[in-house]
C-alpha cells in the first residue's frame, strides 16, 4: 500500500500503513484529535489522496470545536462569556448536530455539560489530568439544558455561563465529514471507511457483505472474549463506554460520560453500548444517550429503532433492534438521520 | 383631453403596423417585412430563453458542487444480511477497524511467517484524549 505519498499538512502527524492481510484494501493510521484516525480505502491507489482529505477535515474540525485548544472557535466563544455570535459554517454544523442530538435523545446527550465535566476534573487534555489528585471533585453541576442555546443558521445565542462540550457528536461528525471528503477526492470511485477513535463511518461501495469491523467489549479486544466481528455496509457505527477515560479524585473513580440531569458520571447498568445508524453522528449520539439513560437505555434504543449491542457491567451481552449475535454477520443499517438536516428541516434549533 | 381619450379608446395601429392593403404593393412589402421581423424576433427570443435556461442550470449545478453539504450522506436501507451494495466491492476477510470505548484504537496486523498466519493486535494509548 502506498500511504507515504499522502501530503502532510503542517502539524499533522504522519500516516503509517497498516497491514490487515487484505491486499485489495489500503489501511493507514495516525494520531488525531487526542485519539487515532484510521482510513481504509479501495482501490488501494486512492490511499494517498484519502489521507490528505482526512487531514484537511481533521485540521478544520480541531480549529472549530476543540474544547482544549485555546485558539479554537469554541474556546473563543466560551471566553466571550455568552452573547450572540456568527459562527463559521463548520462550527455551526457541529453545534447544530449536537443540539439535534439533544433534541432526539430527550436531552440525554446534552452539549451543555461543559461545566459539569470541568467540575469533575476533566478540564484539560485527558493525559494531563492528575489521576491521583487527593482533593475531591467539585460539586456536581447539572447541565443547564440544551434548550437555552439558540442556533439559527450561522447565528448562535449562547447564554452567559453555558459551556458547550461537543464530545458526544463532534468526533463522529468528523468521521462523517472525512469519509465524504475521501469519496469526493476519489471522484466517488471505490469505497472508504474512516474511524476516529472507534467512531466509524463508511461511504461508497463497501467490500463484499460490508466493511469488516471489530466491536470490542473492553479496551483490549485481544484479551476480550466477547469481541465480535461485524460487517458494516453503509452508514456508521459507534461505541460509548465507561471503561475508558476514567480518572480518580479523592479515591473516587470518575469517567467522561455525564448524566446531564445530575452532572455526575452516568452510573447505569451498561458499561458499553454500540449502535449502528445511517450516520456515525447518529450512532454516537445514541450510544452516549444510552449510557446516560441507565436503566432506560433499552427502552430508548427500542423507541429510536436502532440496532444496538449492550454490555452489562457484569459482562453479559444484549442485542437489540436486529443487531446480529453471530460473528461476521452484516449489520442492518436503518435509513434516515436524526441529527443532520439543519434548522431548515426542524424550524430552527430553539 | 376628452377627444384624446376617445381616440385612444379604439384599436389604433402604430405607424407602419396597420392592416395592410393586399392590393397595394407597398402594403404587401410592409406586411412581408413585418412577418420576417416577427419571425426573427421569435427565433432570437427562443434562443435567448434556451440559453438562459441552460445557463441557469449550469450555474445551479456548479454552485451545488461548491456548496458545503449540509445534509447527511444518504444511507440505503439494508436489512438482514442482504448487502447488495457490496456486490462489486472486493473481498475483505480481516477486520480493518475497531469500535470500542472512545479514544481506544487497536491495530490489527496479520503476517505470514513460515506458512503460519500471525495476528497481532496492539492497543494504542493516545497522548491525550479530548472527548
Amino acid at each position: 500500500m502506498t500511504t507515504t505519498s499522502a501530503p502532510q499538512l503542517a502539524g499533522a502527524a504522519a500516516w503509517r500503513p497498516v497491514t490487515t492481510g487484505d491486499d485489495a484494501i489500503a489501511v493507514a493510521e495516525r494520531p488525531a484529535l487526542g485519539t487515532s484516525a484510521r482510513v481504509a480505502v479501495w482501490p488501494p491507489e486512492h490511499a494517498g489522496r484519502a489521507c490528505a482529505a482526512v487531514d484537511e477535515v481533521l485540521a478544520a474540525l480541531d480549529r472549530q470545536a476543540s474544547r482544549f485548544r485555546r485558539d479554537s472557535e469554541l474556546c473563543w466563544l466560551h471566553r466571550a462569556g455568552g452573547g450572540l455570535f456568527m459562527l463559521s459554517d463548520g462550527l455551526a454544523e457541529a453545534v447544530g448536530v449536537a443540539l439535534a442530538a439533544a433534541r432526539w435523545t430527550g436531552g440525554r446527550a446534552d452539549p451543555t455539560v461543559g461545566d459539569a465535566l470541568i467540575s469533575l476534573g476533566y478540564d484539560r487534555d485527558f493525559a494531563a489530568i492528575d489521576q491521583l489528585r487527593r482533593d475531591p471533585p467539585g460539586a456536581p453541576v447539572p447541565a443547564p439544558g440544551w434548550q437555552l442555546v439558540e442556533l439559527d443558521g450561522l447565528m448562535l445565542r449562547l447564554p452567559a455561563g453555558v459551556r458547550l462540550d461537543l464530545g458526544a457528536t463532534a468526533k463522529a461528525l468528523g468521521s462523517d465529514r472525512a469519509v465524504r471528503a475521501v469519496m469526493s477526492a476519489s471522484a466517488q470511485a471505490g469505497g472508504a471507511l474512516v474511524s476516529l477513535g472507534g467512531d466509524i463511518a463508511v461511504a461508497g461501495t463497501p467490500p463484499r457483505d460490508g466493511w469488516p469491523v471489530t466491536v470490542a467489549d473492553g479496551p483490549d479486544p485481544a484479551v476480550s472474549p466477547r469481541a465480535q466481528l461485524v460487517r458494516l455496509p453503509c452508514g456508521g457505527v459507534a461505541t460509548s463506554s465507561v471503561t475508558c477515560r476514567r480518572w480518580r479524585r479523592a479515591g473516587q473513580t470518575l469517567h467522561h460520560i455525564v448524566d446531564p440531569r445530575t452532572g455526575l458520571p452516568a452510573d447505569g447498568p451498561w458499561r458499553m453500548v454500540s449502535a449502528v445508524a445511517a450516520t456515525c453522528a447518529d450512532a454516537n449520539a445514541a450510544t452516549t444517550a444510552a449510557i446516560a439513560a441507565g436503566h432506560e437505555a433499552e427502552g430508548w434504543l427500542a423507541t429510536a429503532g436502532l440496532p444496538a449491542r449492550l454490555v452489562a457491567r457484569g459482562g453479559a451481552v444484549r442485542y437489540l433492534g436486529g443487531w446480529p449475535a453471530d460473528d461476521g454477520a452484516t449489520l442492518p443499517v436503518p435509513a434516515g438521520s436524526h441529527v443532520y438536516g439543519g434548522p431548515g428541516r426542524l424550524g430552527g434549533w430553539r | 383631453m376628452d377627444s384624446d381619450r376617445e381616440h385612444r379608446g379604439g384599436r389604433v395601429p402604430l405607424p407602419g403596423f396597420g392592416e395592410s392593403d393586399p392590393a397595394h404593393p407597398v402594403g404587401q412589402a410592409a406586411a412581408s417585412g413585418r412577418r420576417d421581423g416577427i419571425r426573427h424576433a421569435r427565433r432570437v427570443s427562443n434562443w435567448t430563453a434556451a440559453a438562459l435556461i441552460v445557463g441557469a442550470g449550469a450555474a445551479t449545478v456548479a454552485l451545488a458542487h461548491q456548496a458545503i453539504p449540509a445534509a447527511a450522506p444518504a444511507a440505503a436501507t439494508i436489512t438482514g444480511t442482504g448487502a447488495t451494495a457490496g456486490a462489486t466491492g472486493p473481498q475483505a476477510i480481516h477486520s480493518v477497524a475497531t469500535t470500542s470505548g472512545s479514544g481506544v484504537t487497536v491495530t490489527t496486523t496479520t503476517r505470514t511467517v513460515n506458512g503460519k498466519t500471525i495476528v497481532t493486535q496492539i492497543r494504542h494509548v493516545p497522548a491525550y484524549q479530548d472527548n
